[in-house]
């Protein structure tokens, strides 16, 4: 528990929000207790409350400024977490402890695997989320992780100082100065919000500046970046209209189930919060060529599609699916925004046709032709800091202890990007939302890594760097800061090079001993279960394969399998596993002596499984693995003059290239 | 002081691009914690040529090639034969050395076979080699990289630094570019583009099967097209002809009508009596072959019966072998006296033969041709030579030994042609390569299967498509994320 004296503002960790007054900080009343902290966290979005709980798990004194504690956990606009290549992120986060894999599941609605029949490297761990529970939950647990303070309160610049000498960049951030001309010093500064990213909203031919105009402290702050000499790019996404409820005809509609029983995203559940037969359906419906119509009849009218800026090349509106892949039908998700709430989320139908246009095509759709449109779809466009800016551990190369963590380095779906800024559909109207600025979210992988490396910059230690043979925060990470990119950066499987190794069963094999280790971000129960699980299965990995018989005995032992008894050689226990139609329980009851005590825990017999699957790849790749690694632990000394070096056949070129990304290996 | 640094920082910020790793912007080598080998002599006929290997699994491969297997003490020069794993078949006696990691040159496990210098042997070597589980060609500038990750060499960092750029780009550029002109990087390039599309579709279906809706048959349409590349690739790789010449002799015949010096020719080339010379014409009755070596090419080199018709039913026999022997083959050395070239036999020759290798050298099949007039020194001075409408010919006398070095030297280039010549352009181990890889390639499409986890399915696809483009260059895999965007209206 942790409060200073004379800064009123902060919430320690045993305050509620109804308790926060707010009173501005003026010079006097702070006096020379000027407030200290290792880091300071601005922004309360996903990026936001992970990186400062990460910070304050691993010891740090940690501040999180936003601009509205009750907007701590608000979703973006997309009422679900989870997916393809999406839940093998949130697994990695949960390995390191991080918040929103366990706060998932207290809080979803509807819990289903995708990919279930496509092998276990690639499920996708996915997740309809009530907003009203994601959020109370999210904030129970911000407000009563101890050495964690928050305070509302926009920032209005930086405080730079003297460089190290040790490292790169022209300069070092000690603080943050307040919108009130108050400040906070820190040893490390994480900055995850975007409200000076002058975020646009576009509906028809209208434009909204998504930040109010007045908004001066986030103007400063974008100032400051911009005269650091930080690149910025700009993106464009968009977001579906919402739809009332009691106005969907769902009983034409193909409907979705949830699994039964739910898989939870955390290692540290067995279970979820809810059953499934109490949990919501989903919906399928599709598009049909009157909506086609209507699109290309109202081009004219759709100054979002027209403009040049690049966008994904995923379809992001219903109007590029239309004009790239005309005369198809196109799917349509109908999805629950929460248990009591009236709205539905049509994904697949992001558009930007203007509002009164939107409910003639929506109600073109099967199911919806009574429909009423609740807000309307729009289109955002924001500014996004180049990640070629960024070190793997997310620091800036310019500005020594300043951390870029979340959207601002262009990793979003669509929904991070309209939460970025500021509009949120559980909001009545998208016209009031940018009172609500305050830099929301991000992602939460990204925030867990700035959180760990910027509380371990302040201890002096070695940042916490996770590679792509490691993880898929380490692809996700490494793609953006070498390559940068050119649209909004969405995790895929087929990014990842080694996918069969790094799977969602495994991350906490991957993750949690590392993290415990050398970022101590990592609780000792977690450690624990995780070193048990980790040498359980080396143990019975090699029990399994300890164990051979003749091909005859094991078809004799295990009828049910389809064991060729052809092979004259003794077959592996191991082996008998690949097959689809055996499991542990089968191999146990086969010889129940030695392999009796692998199923006792489900978890763990479901894992060995796993294992057996992709035991014959994994040997490959675990010898390009170390190959890689081995390359990857070249350190480059990063002052290191690329531009003068003698005897090496560099070209002018790449020297200078070299030269300006200094790469770390 | 620090303000004074803006100006600099604020251009850094502008051109930011990573160049000197490979593990974003590619797929990852195909096996590269393996055990690497080449030959690190140069290129070329020498006497004595080194090929090294480094990696765990050296000691295994000294094993499977000597005849003694058991390895011989650490570094000391000791003779073993070596052989071909596969068909056991001896390859040559070489100096083999062994040293067991840490101390060798690159810190890992290291062997040097030193081996004959020609051409066929050094091949047969790289090739046994490749044929050992856990091995592949090194890429180039490998060696020195691992050496330097060992602590092993005595560069500083920089210059390692030099090394991986050199190596993985321009260095692998230069040779990709050189192996990908001519037919079979066309093939390659073709294979690649169809395997990359195929593993696109099977990504596809991964990522967004369910979110989206792809169209029908996505799978089955990459299954077709696996199976038509295995096809493919297999009857690509059983036609490795060349490769066979090499290792086992190219098939040089001698023929010509009777009595033109076919049978000294072949003493001559072989500098030993194999065929009974007289002045006599058809004393040459029957198909007499006896391997040489020339020019460093193997040669199984085949003397027959001059050709000519109306003869004894022994002679008769011996011609049609004669025939038959010319179809089969790789170079034809046709003879005629220079000294007679306006006889009917000489004109049937060269009308018949002659002229027939000749106008089908233009096609593919390769067979060649070099004709040669023998008796030289019975042209008088200053008398007519061959006539003007005489093809592209040699003059040689079999008695004098006149326009032999000529001969030689023609027969070379032709024999590189017919061999594939590993002295110039692309190197012996760029086919050692080839074949690695495609042979790689072949064998993880073999593991493709619609099993019911796709996973597995792709990542044979993946292991495959790295084969491929570690022959053609590209292989990242914002290429794959091209086509699926492409290809399909994913995404939300």
């Amino acid at each position: 528990m942790f409060s200073f004296r004379g800064c009123g503002g902060r919430v320690a960790a045993s305050f509620t929000k109804r308790q926060f007054p707010l009173p501005r900080l003026s010079s006097d009343s702070a006096g020379p207790r000027t407030p200290h902290f290792d880091v300071i966290v601005i922004g309360g979005g996903h990026a936001g409350t992970e990186a400062a709980t990460a910070a304050a798990r691993c010891g740090s004194r940690t501040l999180l400024l936003t601009h509205r504690v009750d907007t701590i956990g608000q979703m973006s606009c997309n009422p679900s977490f989870g997916g393809i290549g999406k839940g093998h992120l949130m697994r990695e986060v949960d390995a390191l402890d991080g918040l929103c894999s366990r706060i998932c599941d207290q809080s979803g609605v509807h819990y289903k695997v995708l990919n279930r029949c496509k092998g276990p490297a690639v499920w996708g761990l996915r997740a309809q989320i009530d907003r009203k529970l994601y959020k109370q939950n999210m904030q129970k647990e911000i407000l009563s992780t101890p050495l964690l303070t928050v305070q509302e309160g926009a920032v209005e610049d930086l405080i730079l100082t003297e460089p190290e000498p040790e490292h790169t960049g022209k300069c070092r951030v000690s603080g943050v100065v307040l919108v009130d001309g108050s400040t906070v010093y820190s040893e490390s500064v994480i900055l995850t919000t975007g409200t000076f990213l002058r975020g646009m909203i576009i509906i028809g031919l209208e434009m909204h500046p998504a930040g109010r105009l007045g908004d001066q402290p986030s103007i400063g702050l974008a100032q400051t970046l911009e005269k650091l000499g930080f690149v910025v790019g700009r993106l464009k996404t968009g977001t579906p209209p919402r739809i009332a409820k009691e106005s969907i005809n769902f009983s034409i509609l193909n409907k979705q189930t949830p699994d039964n029983p739910s898989l939870p995203f955390s290692f540290m559940n067995e279970t979820v919060w809810i059953k499934p037969e109490d949990q919501l359906p989903c919906y399928l419906t599709h598009t049909n060529p009157r909506v086609d119509e209507i699109v290309l009849k109202n081009l004219h009218l759709n100054s979002h599609v027209k403009e040049t800026i690049r966008g994904p090349r995923y379809c992001p509106s219903i109007e590029s699916k239309v004009l790239r892949f005309p005369n198809r039908q196109h799917q349509v998700w109908l999805e629950p925004e929460g248990m009591d709430s009236d709205l539905i989320y049509p994904q697949g139908l992001s558009m930007t046709l203007p509002a009164e246009l939107q409910e003639k095509m929506i109600t073109c759709i099967r199911g919806l032709e009574k429909a009423k449109v609740i807000q309307p779809g729009y289109g955002v466009q924001y500014d996004y800091l180049d990640p070629r800016q960024i070190t793997p551990s997310l620091e800036t190369h310019l500005v020594q202890r300043l951390f870029f963590a979340g959207q601002i380095n262009g990793t979003t779906g669509y929904e991070e990007a309209a939460a970025q800024t500021g509009f949120h559909s559980c909001c009545p109207s998208w016209s009031v939302m940018p009172s609500q600025v305050a830099g929301i979210t991000g992602m939460c992988h990204h925030g867990v890594i700035a959180g760990i490396n910027a509380s371990l910059r302040v201890n002096r230690k070695p940042p916490f760097v996770i590679s792509r043979t490691e993880g898929y925060i380490g692809v996700l990470i490494d793609d953006l800061t070498t390559l940068g990119t050119s649209e909004p950066y969405r995790m895929f499987t087929s990014r990842v090079e080694f996918r069969l190794s790094l799977r969602p069963d495994n991350a906490d094999s991957r993750l949690t001993l590392r993290g415990y280790k050398e970022a101590g971000c990592v609780s000792q129960q977690r450690y624990e279960r995780a070193c048990w699980m980790k040498s359980s299965l080396e143990e019975g990995i090699s029990v399994l394969k300890s164990i051979e018989f003749s091909s005859s005995k094991w078809k004799n032992l295990i009828p049910e399998a389809s064991i060729s008894t052809s092979r004259s050689l003794p077959v592996r226990a191991l082996d008998v596993l690949k097959y689809e139609e055996v499991d542990m329980d089968s191999l146990a009851k086969a010889v129940p002596e030695l392999l009796r005590k692998y199923t006792k825990s489900r978890e763990l017999a479901k894992r060995l499984k796993i294992e057996a699957t992709y035991e014959s790849v994994l040997f490959h790749q675990l010898q390009e693995i170390k190959e890689v690694q081995r390359d990857e632990a070249l350190q480059l000394p990063k002052d290191l003059d690329y531009l003068t070096v003698r005897d090496v056949s560099l070209s002018h070129e790449v020297r200078e290239k070299l030269h300006f990304s200094r790469p770390q290996t | 002081m620090w303000r004074g640094l803006w100006t600099l920082a604020a251009q850094a910020a502008r051109g930011p691009r990573r160049l000197c790793t490979r593990r974003s912007s590619g797929a990852l080598a195909p096996g590269s914690g393996a055990t690497i080998f080449a030959l690190s002599s140069g290129q070329g006929r020498c006497g004595v040529a080194v090929i090294r290997t480094s990696g765990p699994a050296s000691s295994q491969a000294l094993r499977i090639l000597t005849a003694p297997r058991d390895l011989p003490p650490a570094r000391h020069a000791s003779l073993r034969l070596l052989s071909d794993p596969r068909s056991g078949e001896p390859l040559d006696r070489a100096l083999v050395l062994w040293f067991p990691g840490p101390k060798s040159f690159t810190g890992e496990d290291c062997v040097e076979f030193h081996v004959h210098g020609g051409p066929a042997v050094v091949s047969g070597v790289l090739q046994a080699l490749g044929s050992v589980p856990g091995l592949r060609p090194a890429e180039a500038g490998e060696f020195t990289r691992r050496a330097f990750a060992h602590g092993k060499l005595n560069l500083t960092e920089v210059e390692g630094l030099a090394d991986l750029i050199h190596a993985e780009t321009e260095a692998q550029r230069r040779q990709a570019l050189r192996q990908l002109d001519g037919e079979l990087g066309h093939l390659c390039r073709g294979w690649a583009e169809t395997l990359t599309k195929a593993l696109a579709h099977v990504e596809a279906y991964i990522d967004f099967g369910e979110d989206d809706n792809l169209e029908e048959g996505v799978l089955e349409q990459a299954d077709i097209e696996v199976r038509a590349l295995q096809v493919a690739l297999g009857a690509h790789l059983r036609d490795a002809r060349r490769g066979q010449r090499l290792r086992s002799g190219a098939h040089v015949v001698v023929t010509g009508p009777p009595n033109a010096g076919k049978s000294s020719l072949v003493n001559l080339l072989s500098r030993k009596p194999v065929s009974i010379v007289s002045p006599e014409p058809g004393t040459t009755r029957d198909v007499l072959e006896t391997p040489v070596d020339l020019a460093g090419f193997p040669v199984l080199l085949s003397d027959t019966a001059g050709l000519r018709e109306g003869v004894g039913p022994v002679e008769q026999e011996g011609v049609r072998r004669a025939r038959e022997r010319l179809e089969q083959a790789d170079l034809i050395l046709a003879m005629l006296d220079a000294s007679d070239l306006a006889s009917p036999s000489s004109c049937n020759f060269l009308a018949t033969v002659v002229a027939s290798v000749g106008a089908q050298s233009h096609s593919d099949s390769s067979q060649r041709l070099l004709l040669v007039l023998n008796k030289s020194d019975l042209l008088s001075t200053e008398g007519p030579g061959p006539g003007p409408d005489m093809p592209p010919h040699l003059l040689l006398s079999c008695v004098t030994g006149e326009g032999l070095d000529g001969l030689l030297e023609a027969l070379r280039e032709e024999l590189a042609a017919v061999c594939g010549d590993p002295s110039t352009g692309p190197p012996l181990l760029t086919r050692a390569r080839h074949q690695h890889h495609l042979q790689g390639c072949l064998d993880a499409l073999g593991h493709y299967k619609q099993s019911k986890d796709l996973a597995l399915a792709a990542e044979a696809l993946r292991v495959a498509r790295g084969h491929l483009t570690r022959l053609t260059g590209g292989g990242g895999t914002e290429e794959i994320l091209d086509i699926i965007f492409r290809d399909f209206c994913v995404g939300k």
